[in-house]
């Protein structure tokens, strides 16, 4: 049930990514995106899909893995994919009855599904070489400035941090409470929307009274150790730049540059 | 009739960096009306073991035959099983959901199809078995203590009159009285209602009193299998495996070394009435 969950999932391996700072694999994911949406043409879509599965290559994480991540959203892409196909103005390339394609639709239709498809491998490929830890140590760091606007970059860091942690051990108590209720006869699989349901209750309500129980252990357990917020809250690992970091802000300042170069000249 | 494991093997998120071959190749049988322990050390699969025998998980190579029947089997249904094999998971007492204590025990009845009547009656003899106490029946399984939501869990499975039932770690975070008690219920069910039981635990000492058969696991395999004197004689290789034997064990064991008793063929005692047994009966050979 929860296995096609690869969202803020790592996958341990030693590779150059794996190493990066998580600045500048936040920042990457950013220059990702940017990319992505100035790419729209067939020489700059080549240069992204190079681009990509050298990062793929580099990253050591296998593709099945990225690709699990993909099948849930299949969905959300190819609604986006259809309505881009059918109500797109331009000139019809294909006429049925009030169905009408335009040439313009198709294109739209694949560099949407290009898109959306290349954001999440990016993406994936930042959670699953990244440990969650780093992650949002890197945020908080590339957030700081906005501290001085009274944003509560540590606070949203801190839970940002214990969220994902939660995540797989939330999932395991799911399977947990899902087995014991199936060991007294509880069926979670067959009858219509509204059973189904219903049938959750014996799961959802155990769930949120642990998730609450273990938010206040939590809570307890960080005032026992003198938690008290951001200010004045130091790190045992602060975050370095090494010499590759530079290197790859270099190269992802190429990668930008190249395609903005691509789409302007063709 | 009861179980039989045929080369069961079961691996944790086969194909992937997390793999962990959980059991390995297992081969077993276990009759009606035993009364087993399976002790290991933690992550030797005793868990994952016990999780076969009702269908929650799925072997990924072997089977198991219940009562004749490969549980496999594409006609089988695994929740006829989950009825006849109850299963008291760890810490039990997260599984309660309902308002009252009295409807949460009746989940497991009701999902038999059991109707009103039937299942209010079980689910009293259930309670009153657990030693629930009784002006408590009506009241949220929330606002109960540890204890009696542990008892009130455990009338749940009871409920639905099992003839196997399986406990993990069931005295986990239970005093000693509670322990006492919750192993005498065992022994009462397994005495009287001749049904198999089957509990889970890391400590011999705790099961060594009551179980007729102890099966040791140690890295998915059965390392040992036998009644409590037979499992209890390796003592040396038990606590390479990081588990120790009883400590009334361990002291006869030292008697019988420092020929303390006349006759040399004497075993380890595996209980505390044993051992008293036997240092009296020696001693009063010698006054």
């Amino acid at each position: 049930m929860f296995r096609d969950i690869t969202l803020g999932q790592y996958y341990p391996a030693e590779s150059i990514i794996h190493e990066l700072d998580p600045r500048v694999k936040l920042l990457g994911t950013l220059v990702w995106i940017i990319g992505l949406f100035v790419m729209d043409n067939i020489p700059s879509f080549i240069f992204v899909t190079a681009c990509l599965i050298g990062i793929i290559v580099l990253s050591n994480v296998p593709f099945s893995f990225m690709a699990r991540g993909l099948r849930s959203i299949m969905v959300l892409v190819l609604i986006a994919a259809i309505f881009n196909l059918f109500f797109t103005p331009g000139t019809p390339v294909f006429k049925w009855k009030a169905i009408e394609i335009t040439d313009a639709g198709i294109y739209n239709a694949v560099i949407m599904m290009v898109r959306m498809f290349y954001l999440i491998i990016g993406t994936s490929i930042m959670t699953l070489t990244t440990t969650p830890n780093n992650l949002t140590d890197g945020l908080e760091t590339a957030l700081a400035p906005l501290s001085v606007l009274h944003v509560p970059v540590h606070e949203i860091a801190m839970m940002m941090s214990i969220a994902l942690r939660f995540i797989p051990i939330l999932i395991e108590e799911t399977n947990k409470i899902m087995k014991a209720q199936m060991a007294r006869g509880a069926d979670f699989e067959s009858g219509n929307i509204i059973t189904k349901a219903k049938n959750m209750i014996p799961l959802l309500v155990p769930l949120f009274v642990s998730a609450f129980r273990r938010a206040n252990d939590l809570a307890l357990a960080m005032e026992a150790r003198c938690y008290s917020g951001g200010d004045g809250r130091t790190k045992m690992n602060p975050l370095r730049y090494k010499g590759y970091d530079f290197w790859a802000y270099i190269a992802l300042g190429i990668f930008l540059a190249g395609v903005i170069v691509l789409k302007v000249v063709f | 009739m009861g179980f039989i494991l045929d080369h069961l093997s079961y691996t944790y998120q086969p194909g992937t960096a997390y793999e962990v071959h959980a059991i390995d190749d297992i081969s077993l049988k276990i009759d009606d009306g035993e009364f087993i322990g399976l002790i290991g050390h933690t992550g030797s699969g005793k868990s994952t073991l016990v999780q076969h025998l009702n269908g929650l998980l799925k072997a990924t190579s072997g089977t198991i035959y219940y009562n004749g029947q490969d549980i496999y089997d594409k006609d089988y249904s695994l929740h006829d099983l989950r009825m006849e094999v109850g299963m008291v998971f760890q810490y039990p007492e997260n599984q309660l959901f309902e308002e009252t204590v009295m409807k949460d025990v009746m989940f497991g009845p009701k999902n038999q199809g059991l109707d009103e009547k039937e299942a209010t009656l079980r689910t009293y003899d259930a309670l009153r078995k657990v030693h629930f106490p009784e002006d408590s029946f009506d009241q949220s399984p929330f606002a109960l203590s540890g204890g009696e939501q542990r008892r009130a869990a455990i009338a749940g499975v009871l409920a639905m009159k099992p003839n196997t039932l399986i406990l993990d770690e069931p005295t986990a975070g239970l005093d000693p009285q509670g322990r006492d008690e919750l192993f005498a219920l065992l022994r009462e069910l397994h005495d009287n209602s001749g049904i198999t039981v089957i509990i889970v635990s890391h400590s011999m000492e705790d099961v060594a009193e009551y179980v007729g058969r102890i099966l040791v696991m140690n890295d998915g395999h059965v390392a040992f299998d036998g009644t409590p004197h037979e499992v209890f004689s390796h003592g040396k290789e038990l606590s390479e495996l990081s588990l120790s034997v009883p400590a009334v064990t361990t002291f006869t064991e030292h008697l019988i070394g420092h020929g303390f008793f006349h006759d040399d063929n004497i075993k380890p005692a595996v209980t505390v009435e044993e051992a008293e047994g036997r240092i009296l009966a020696e001693l009063g050979r010698r006054s």
